[in-house]
């Protein structure tokens, strides 16, 4: 195993921004300056990296705007990769290629606060399993995208190409056969590569698939994790760093084993976006909920039983948040209050309408 | 998105591309030649142009770019049969314009891209037809070297290309063989 070089937590001539092309042609313009570069599938990787963050210890705030594109595995800061001055930059791992795509698309010279954010992809962090996955990945997609265009091309163009497409066609499905069993011959490797395509299931194949565990480099890529493969069997149970950036971040996985985790990744919740929607009705839920026990004769509130039927209260809102809620009451009280002393000063008359007035306001509230 | 841009987007897929194709042969500029290349090399990686560009012959002009003096050329050609050669079909043509050879060569190039791009094309034109070429031993004893490149990408390509493609036995022998002459291709700078 070659020892790490510059090419791990080093700086790459990929990641710098190159210029942007001024001199295309009018119908080649994009929407979007960019630059004249080929992405192929060497280029990307689920590894982002995001330079020009601002040093304000805002990583919470950084990684739940990424991961809003996709779940994130992994997320830290590189500490010692040259930054400018005042300015951080951080690697993050996401579950599935397509959400790093977005999410470099949709946040690269993005405002993030006031400094302009470049992200790009990463390759250099994968490890040869993450590699290898990652090339096997394109080739099931265009297996997939191509034997469907096939059939496609077949049914709508009867007449002139006929013969070519129906060719391809029968070709095409003893190659793919003929091939994975090349792929299983000399590669003696992934017996994944045979199976359709199961996403969810790729994780576990992959801890079978690897007995010897050498390809497990969980470890975050710093040079002075890196250490040799007998090494990364042993760590690959524990993978400290990877658990310890996880809690920091305030995300809701509970750092159980990384063995767990990666069996499920659809259910650890790391930075699982929740529309809007699905909030407010959970919200509805809980008042729903909170005038039942109203109508029961509970009060939520104080701990005494009343017995006989009560009036319904006017319904209390959650607001999901222990210190919102008591400002809520705090307010509630308040009102409380002042509907209670209204009737007392009601002989004076100026003050009449006016407060007669707040009262109507707070019962519309 | 300029009134000229979105009429032209409008001719459609075949149409914007067949500009393209014509661009790059009519013009003299250097630059937009550049340009135009990674365009085409940039749609070569979705599926759904797949049939126009074989329509319009971008494979061949790929190939044909392979043996260009300017590497940048090289690098965007590359790129483009990387990402259009695991389609059966763009395959199959390939391997039948005898296209192997130019992206052997590619593996000596001095532009890390390149030879990257190289890599993983070699490994996707692979076939039980193609094993002879694509895995000659020439081939392997460049990815032994590439291996231990301290460019963590490079040497991650090489391994899956001798752990995935390569039989125990041809490693062995390149190893062999390896030890023996002093020198090889160079590796790319940077």
């Amino acid at each position: 195993m070659a020892a790490p070089g510059d090419g791990v937590g080093g700086v790459c001539k990929h990641h710098a921004q190159q210029d942007v092309c001024d001199s295309r042609a009018k119908y080649r313009e994009g929407r979007r300056p960019r630059a004249v570069k080929v992405y192929t599938v060497n280029l990307e990787s689920r590894y982002l990296l995001i330079q020009g963050v601002p040093a304000l210890g805002v990583m919470k705030e950084l990684v739940e705007q990424f991961a809003l594109y996709g779940a994130i595995e992994e997320y830290n800061a590189l500490d010692e990769y040259p930054a400018e001055q005042f300015t951080e930059v951080y690697l993050i791992k996401f579950q599935k290629l397509q959400s790093a795509r977005v999410a470099k698309r949709k946040l690269d010279e993005r405002s993030f606060f006031g400094s302009l954010l470049h992200v790009c992809y990463a390759p250099e962090f994968e490890t040869v399993q993450e590699t290898r996955e990652k090339l096997q990945d394109r080739r099931k997609y265009i297996a997939r995208a191509t034997s469907n265009r096939v059939h496609f091309v077949v049914k709508k163009i009867q007449e002139p190409k006929k013969t070519v497409s129906k060719n391809s066609e029968h070709n095409f499905q003893p190659e793919t056969l003929g091939f994975s069993a090349v792929d299983a011959n000399i590669g003696n490797w992934d017996p994944s590569a045979c199976c359709p395509y199961q996403p969810s299931c790729e994780f576990s194949s992959r801890n079978t698939a690897c007995p010897s565990g050498g390809h497990f480099q969980r470890v975050l890529a710093f040079p002075q994790y890196v250490s040799n493969c007998a090494e990364t069997s042993a760590s690959f149970c524990q993978s400290k760093p990877w658990t310890r950036s996880a809690q920091q971040g305030g995300y809701t996985n509970t750092p159980v084993s990384l063995v767990l985790q990666r069996k499920v990744p659809s259910d650890n919740g790391i930075g699982r976006f929740m529309p809007r929607t699905t909030q407010l009705q959970e919200r509805k839920r809980k008042r729903d909920q909170g005038n039942q026990i109203d109508f029961i004769g509970i009060d939520s509130d104080s701990t005494k039983v009343i017995i006989g039927p009560q009036l319904p209260e006017i319904p209390k809102v959650d607001m999901d948040d222990d210190s919102l809620n008591t400002s809520a009451s705090l307010i509630r009280n308040k009102l409380m209050e002042v509907a209670v002393s209204v009737p007392k000063s009601f002989g004076e008359k100026p003050e009449d309408t006016q407060t007669k007035r707040s009262l109507k306001q707070r019962r519309r509230i | 998105m300029s009134q000229k841009q979105r009429d032209l987007l409008e001719l459609g897929r075949l149409e914007y591309l067949q500009a393209l194709v014509t661009e790059f042969q009519v013009t003299e500029s250097p630059e937009a030649k550049e340009q135009v290349l990674a365009n085409l090399a940039n749609f070569a990686y979705d599926p759904k142009n797949y049939e126009y560009l074989r329509q319009l012959q971008v494979l061949d002009l790929f190939l044909d770019m392979l043996t260009e003096d300017n590497e940048i050329l090289v690098e965007f050609a590359i790129g483009g049969l990387c990402n259009l050669c695991l389609d059966k079909t763009n395959k199959d043509y390939i391997l039948e314009a005898e296209g192997v050879a130019p992206v052997i060569n590619c593996l000596s190039s001095s532009n890390e891209e390149t030879v990257m791009s190289a890599v993983t094309t070699l490994m996707y034109l692979t076939t039980p037809q193609s094993r002879q070429q694509t895995t000659a031993l020439p081939v392997v004893e460049c990815m032994l070297r590439f291996s231990l490149s301290a460019n963590r990408r490079l040497s991650n390509l090489a391994r899956i290309f001798l752990q995935d493609y390569c039989s125990p036995m041809q490693v062995e022998e390149a190893r062999n063989l390896s030890k023996h002459t002093a020198v090889g291709i160079p590796l790319p700078k940077d």
